[in-house]
């Protein structure tokens, strides 16, 4: 973990602003691997964020998935500076990169 | 030709693309494989996806195939001696909404096959990046244009048409800070 200061009132509501703006969109399980902190210190971070207006979530089936609130008003200054600090993080940025979003066709070896 | 473990994915496009060619098939090599070769090996895929612009049937295929050795389960094409797949995706031949696709001939050794250019390669990427956020591609986006020629120019006009300008910015930068 690079970030030793935490803009956004702690370390873990930080990282998880940083991961969701890598990922465009996820869900606490999967931030907390990348991450590598506990479930339940990212979804406290979702909902601390969510009520603060810098995260927008909905469900999808059972999963909630959550993204940087596209109708934050300062969102395009904030996904800028997200994506300056994130590029200071290469242990981030590779896990991030690990991961595979695009699709993949049924019955495909993995 | 034959393959071994030691059978690298260049070794069996190669192969593959002449064996197509001379059963008649105008196939183009796509996809990750393209990324693996225009990556020199940066980027690894074990799935060679030829698209069929013109051809025989599938029998013709299947025994295109299976003089190398390949057998057709379902819809990929396996060998008992290397790890690689071959698979027919469906045409046509796009990226994102571009479908004026010009294949180059690559030169692998003494053969030569159609394929995607770097350029190509690297925008094919570069779509799962803007379509899925798939920062996987963006990372292979980056190594294409780190170890072959691509024209940053063709990339810029067609990020635009996807409405992807901001994402291509992206790309620009991760590929001024990995030359750095």
């Amino acid at each position: 973990m690079v970030i030793t200061s935490s803009p956004f009132g702690g370390q873990a509501r930080t990282r998880v602003l940083l991961a969701l703006r890598l990922l465009d969109e996820s869900y606490p399980r999967e931030l907390a691997r990348v991450l590598e902190l506990p479930v339940s210190g990212v979804q406290m971070a979702v909902r601390g964020l969510e009520r603060d207006g810098l995260v927008a979530g909905r469900t999808a089936g059972r999963m909630r998935l959550v993204r940087l609130n596209p109708r934050y008003f300062a969102r395009e200054e904030l996904q800028r500076y997200l994506l300056t600090l994130a590029g200071a993080d290469a242990v981030l940025q590779n896990r991030v990169a690990e991961l595979r979003r695009r699709p993949r066709a049924a019955g495909k070896p993995a | 030709m034959k393959f071994t473990r030691r059978s690298s994915l260049r070794d069996v496009a190669a192969a593959v693309g002449r064996a197509l060619r001379e059963a008649g098939f105008d196939a183009v090599l796509t996809g990750g494989a393209c990324a693996t070769i225009y990556s020199r090996g940066a980027y690894v895929s074990h799935d060679l996806d030829f698209i069929v612009r013109s051809g025989g049937s599938r029998a013709a295929l299947d025994a295109a195939l299976g003089g190398l050795g390949f057998k057709r389960v379902h819809d990929r094409y396996v060998h008992p001696a290397t790890t690689f797949y071959v698979e027919f995706p469906r045409g046509p031949l796009s990226i994102g909404n571009d479908t004026n696709i010009r294949p180059v001939e690559l030169k692998i050794g003494k053969i030569t096959i159609p394929a995607l250019s770097p350029t190509d390669s690297c925008r094919d990427r570069l779509a799962a990046f803007y379509h899925w956020s798939d920062r996987q591609s963006l990372r292979s986006a980056v190594d294409i244009a780190l170890r072959a020629p691509v024209s940053m120019t063709t990339i810029r006009r067609w990020s635009e048409r996807e409405g992807a300008a901001d994402k291509f910015a992206e790309f620009q930068a991760e590929l001024a800070r990995r030359r750095r």
